[in-house]
């Protein structure tokens, strides 16, 4: 069955803002698109992580290749990540200043008995544009590794554009919440219990359905089964709760999420017409 | 359903950045403009799924449905079958006019809603 036509523009009411977390209602729209802007915050938002790393000194309990990840898993500030280029497109022959940012660390341990922690706080960036993530002035870092005396870890890590598509630690977010049909009216699960509902607690979004049992997205269902739900059975309410990871605000990586998606549209558009000149007969 | 294995692929010059192509599915038959199937490279669900629900709001569409053939290829299948009033490729630059319009339109509303701040606002104890 085709599904209904939706009336009016999608709708979006945002229900808590904070400095990492957005929490939104998206309405009117289909399950495709909820989707789409879903994957597209966890998959297609650039932001900046360590991928390469080169190791002068190392002489911690941790192997290099350990380290490495490490690094790479720290969340990276960097406003202009926009502007800047994916290595593997950069003109340049290793990387430059348009498609990297290097971040140097240098750690040495000299005090008997007593143990260095070397954190992401001392990973010290080559440019002002670009630091690795901090929640607070009392925020102490993440802890890389820990140095006994005499040990000494020197190293230069270099920051590279990327998507959670190739690599989670690019992904800005933490966690994306996505919840549809709190009620389970349209019975696209189906919920085990041993005795009763109870063992099923509602989630908060259950409240934003409207009393009685009926959400305001539903129609009134034919053979009076009024507010048994739409009429073509399809959810068109999502509710969304993004954790940004600290490196982009949560805002942003919804905004960046809508204009990849956009931009697809804009390059599958033009590909399109790029195919159709070759396929005069065909057309 | 399952897609057609397409039996023979146009010729096409080679594009810089080709990131759509036609897979006729029909042999000897002919090929038959209503009825296509697309190979969108480097995409997946994110833009297979969405772009199937909005080519099935067209009401010129008799069939849409997309595949992913192989999780290790980045690439997609999107079959397309319309009347005869258009053709497949005119209904999928429908498809993406439209869901750029709606992306555009999120995207508004969003900023809008943001700058309204009806919303909740705190910020976590230390």
């Amino acid at each position: 069955m085709p599904p209904t036509p939706l009336t009016g523009p999608p709708t979006i009411q945002i229900r808590k803002l904070t400095a990492e977390t957005v929490d939104f209602v998206l309405g009117n729209t289909d399950l495709g698109v909820a989707n789409a802007l879903r994957r597209s915050m966890i998959s297609e938002v650039p932001t900046l992580a360590i991928d390469k790393v080169e190791f002068e000194e190392n002489t911690t309990v941790l192997a290099d290749e350990f380290l490495a990840h490490r690094l790479g898993l720290i969340p990276i500030v960097c406003a202009g990540v926009a502007g800047m280029n994916y290595n593997q497109d950069c003109t340049c022959d290793e990387y430059c200043d348009q498609c990297a940012v290097v971040f140097d660390l240098d750690v040495r341990c000299d005090t008997a008995g007593d143990t260095v922690n070397v954190t992401s706080r001392q990973l010290i960036p080559r440019t002002n544009l670009a630091q690795s993530v901090q929640s607070a002035d009392f925020d102490d870092g993440i802890l890389l590794v820990k140095l006994r005396k005499g040990q000494h870890i020197k190293l230069k890590a270099i920051a590279m554009k990327g998507t959670g598509k190739e690599h989670a630690k690019w992904s800005p977010v933490a966690a994306v919440g996505f919840e549809y049909d709190p009620n389970n009216r349209l019975k696209h699960l189906e919920y085990w219990m041993e005795e009763t509902e109870d063992e099923w607690p509602k989630s908060q979004n259950a409240n934003e359905e409207q009393e009685g049992g009926q959400s305001a997205e539903m129609t009134d269902g034919p053979n009076g089964m009024a507010g048994q739900g739409p009429l073509d059975n399809e959810p068109h309410t999502f509710y969304f709760d993004v954790e940004s990871v600290g490196n982009v605000p949560p805002e942003e990586i919804f905004l960046s999420a809508m204009r990849v998606l956009s931009d697809k549209c804009i390059t599958a558009g033009s590909a399109l017409d790029g195919q159709g000149a070759g396929m005069g007969a065909f057309l | 359903m399952s897609l057609q294995e397409p039996d023979k692929v146009v010729a096409v010059p080679e594009l810089e950045g080709l990131k759509i192509e036609m897979l006729a599915a029909g042999g000897g038959r002919g090929m038959d403009p209503t009825a296509v199937t697309f190979c969108l490279f480097e995409e997946d669900h994110t833009l297979g799924n969405v772009l199937r629900w909005i080519l099935m709001k067209n009401p010129e569409v008799e069939f849409c449905g997309y595949s992913v053939p192989d999780p290790f290829e980045a690439k997609v299948h999107l079959r397309v079958q319309t009347s005869e009033k258009t053709t497949a490729v005119e209904a999928l630059h429908t498809g993406l006019d439209q869901l750029m319009e709606v992306c555009d339109t999120v995207k508004d509303k969003f900023q809008e809603e943001v700058k309204a701040e009806r919303y909740e606002v705190y910020e976590e104890d230390p």
